[in-house]
């Protein structure tokens, strides 16, 4: 793990070298959500394959780049796209990324995912502010020598998703008039769907959404001591005794066609993160 | 997985070199634990990274040394610190001490840890006698071609806790007067510890969580061992009233806990006196 070190600063340089500014946060937008780049002021872009050592992404509607720039005038870094354990990448190196955002100097990670919902009362479309996780992908990206310059040995998970952003981002959806669920994330490594089997054993354990993403990112994150803002989007119902076969493209027309919702609450908790790190 | 026995016998003859002990009883201290070691009359202290084949112990509150001598008059090897699967380390190989001792003469392993209390009984401080466990790691020890000369293909795991161990474990608790409860240990890959949704979904399954012991309990199941399983509770996972864990209070509450790991320690050895 020591050499992720130099793997961080690496990655960091190059970055720095197209975009001199201090983001305040780091942006991660997941399957389908990568349109809300669009309403980035851009500075700078760059490829994956032009950062060292970020991985190619190889996942469906993932464009793979990184965005340099402002949204609400706070400046930040996004990425449109992200990597997943399931295409074949360690933990470690998905969450690379993260990492390099802390480096460069961001205070808070806004991380997003598109997700099968369980809880009965969610509806396909519907925004889920992200309470709290369980890591059913048998791995850990903590995993290692620790290197505690990164983080500590054995990191608290008592609240990895910041509890005043949950509330403002709750806030954020009655101000604005639009359903947000506050429920438990579980993430399993994919890439298959899951059996209505998987889907009743997940349900009970616990969880009201299942995807294939962000929770290594905010284990990292809490590691690495930024504040967590996590958004789930329903893009199908996984109800067991009524399960449909799963349509990718309709997943992500489903994602997209909620963009509005997400653009609300990751512009006003930018905005809100942003005034109260000025303020304090 | 073949070569596993010629590493076992190579590092067990390094032991057997610089102590000629044939230990009853193989001891394995977890987290802030390592000073049960202290009441053994020691012949021998070998640091783990001079034993072939050894890893070296990167955890908080492990020394990372094999003791060897005498605990209440019976020949002991003991483990200050191990290895676990945070740390990189496989499970096949973090479980080669365990083969090692076994090599050296053990009849019964005795294992501790610190644990986090997820039965709203449990108390900071308390003892449990493990019961059964909950492999929960997603790794297990003996996964690999089998030698069939270290144990079966297929391991039985009706009961890896010997009965009757724990049930003295027990009487000593009760003789010394100190809560003892007997539940089923869960272990979990770590290093991160559990989320507020992942206690209530162990909650469900087990008494305790932490993140070690069960690949040392399978692969002494694999080599017919008696296992004795011994949990410190050094924090109460309560997933609604949302408190932050750190290791430096994990190994402090171990270390008060200490005495009464003692008593049930010495006092299961003293057994094998002849």
């Amino acid at each position: 793990m020591l050499d992720l070190y130099d793997q961080i600063e690496a990655a960091a340089a190059a970055i720095r070298a197209k975009w001199n500014e201090t983001p305040h946060a780091g942006v991660i937008l997941g399957t389908g959500l990568g349109n809300l780049a669009e309403r980035i002021e851009v500075a700078a872009t760059l490829d994956y394959q032009d950062i060292p050592h970020f991985p190619a992404s190889t996942a469906t509607s993932h464009r793979g780049r990184l965005v340099c720039g402002r949204l609400e005038g706070v400046p930040i870094l996004a990425m449109e796209g992200r990597f997943h354990q399931y295409e074949g990448y360690p933990l470690k190196q998905i969450t690379l990324p993260v990492r390099v955002m802390k480096r460069l100097g961001a205070k808070l990670l806004v991380v997003s995912q598109a997700v099968g919902g369980m809880n009965p009362y969610y509806r396909p479309g519907d925004v889920m502010i992200i309470d709290d996780h369980i890591n059913l992908m048998g791995d850990n990206p903590l995993v290692g020598v620790n290197d505690d310059r990164l983080g500590p040995r054995f990191p608290d998970m008592s609240a990895p998703y910041d509890r005043e952003l949950i509330e403002q981002g709750l806030e954020i959806a009655r101000r604005e008039n639009f359903i947000v669920h506050r429920g438990v994330t579980v993430a399993v490594t994919g890439p298959n769907l899951e059996t209505r089997a998987e889907y009743r054993f997940l349900r009970q354990i616990g969880a009201d959404v299942v995807g294939m993403s962000t929770v290594p990112e905010a284990i990292v994150a809490a590691h690495a001591g930024l504040r967590t803002f996590g958004l789930s989007v329903v893009t199908d119902m996984c109800l067991p005794d009524t399960l449909q076969p799963a349509n990718v493209d309709h997943i992500i027309a489903t994602a997209s066609a909620a963009e509005p919702k997400l653009r609300a609450l990751v512009s006003g908790i930018l905005k809100f993160d942003a005034a109260n790190a000025t303020s304090a | 997985m073949l070569h596993l026995r010629d590493q076992i016998t190579e590092s067990a003859e390094f032991v057997r070199a610089k102590w000629r002990g044939v230990p009853k009883v193989g001891i394995i201290l977890g987290s802030g634990l390592g000073s049960v070691g202290d009441a053994i009359e020691l012949d021998a202290a070998i640091d783990y990274g001079d034993v072939p084949n050894f890893l070296k112990s990167t955890a908080v509150g492990h020394k990372g040394r094999l003791l060897c001598g005498r605990l209440a008059g019976v020949p002991v090897v003991a483990m200050q610190g191990r290895f676990h699967c945070y740390e990189g380390y496989s499970a096949e190989r973090a479980t080669l001490p365990v083969r090692v001792m076994n090599e050296l003469g053990i009849e019964v392993l005795i294992v501790s840890n610190a644990a986090g209390g997820l039965n709203p009984a449990y108390a900071a401080g308390d003892v449990m006698v493990i019961a059964d466990h909950v492999n929960f790691l997603n790794r297990n020890p003996l996964v690999g071609v089998n030698d069939d000369r270290l144990g079966p293909r297929f391991p039985d795991m009706s009961s890896p806790y010997d009965r009757k161990l724990g049930d003295l474990a027990l009487n000593i608790a009760r003789r010394e007067d100190f809560v003892c409860h007997r539940g089923t240990y869960i272990a979990m890959l770590g290093p991160t510890y559990e989320t507020r949704a992942e206690i209530r979904m162990l909650r469900a399954w087990g008494d305790a969580v932490g993140m070690s012991t069960v690949p040392e309990v399978i692969v002494a199941a694999h080599a017919s061992l008696r296992v004795l399983g011994l949990s410190t509770i050094t924090n109460v996972c309560s997933p609604d009233i949302p408190h932050t864990t750190s290791g430096d209070e994990v190994v402090a509450t171990a270390n008060t806990a200490s005495n009464k790991l003692s008593a049930i320690v010495q006092g299961i050895v003293s057994e094998f006196a002849t």
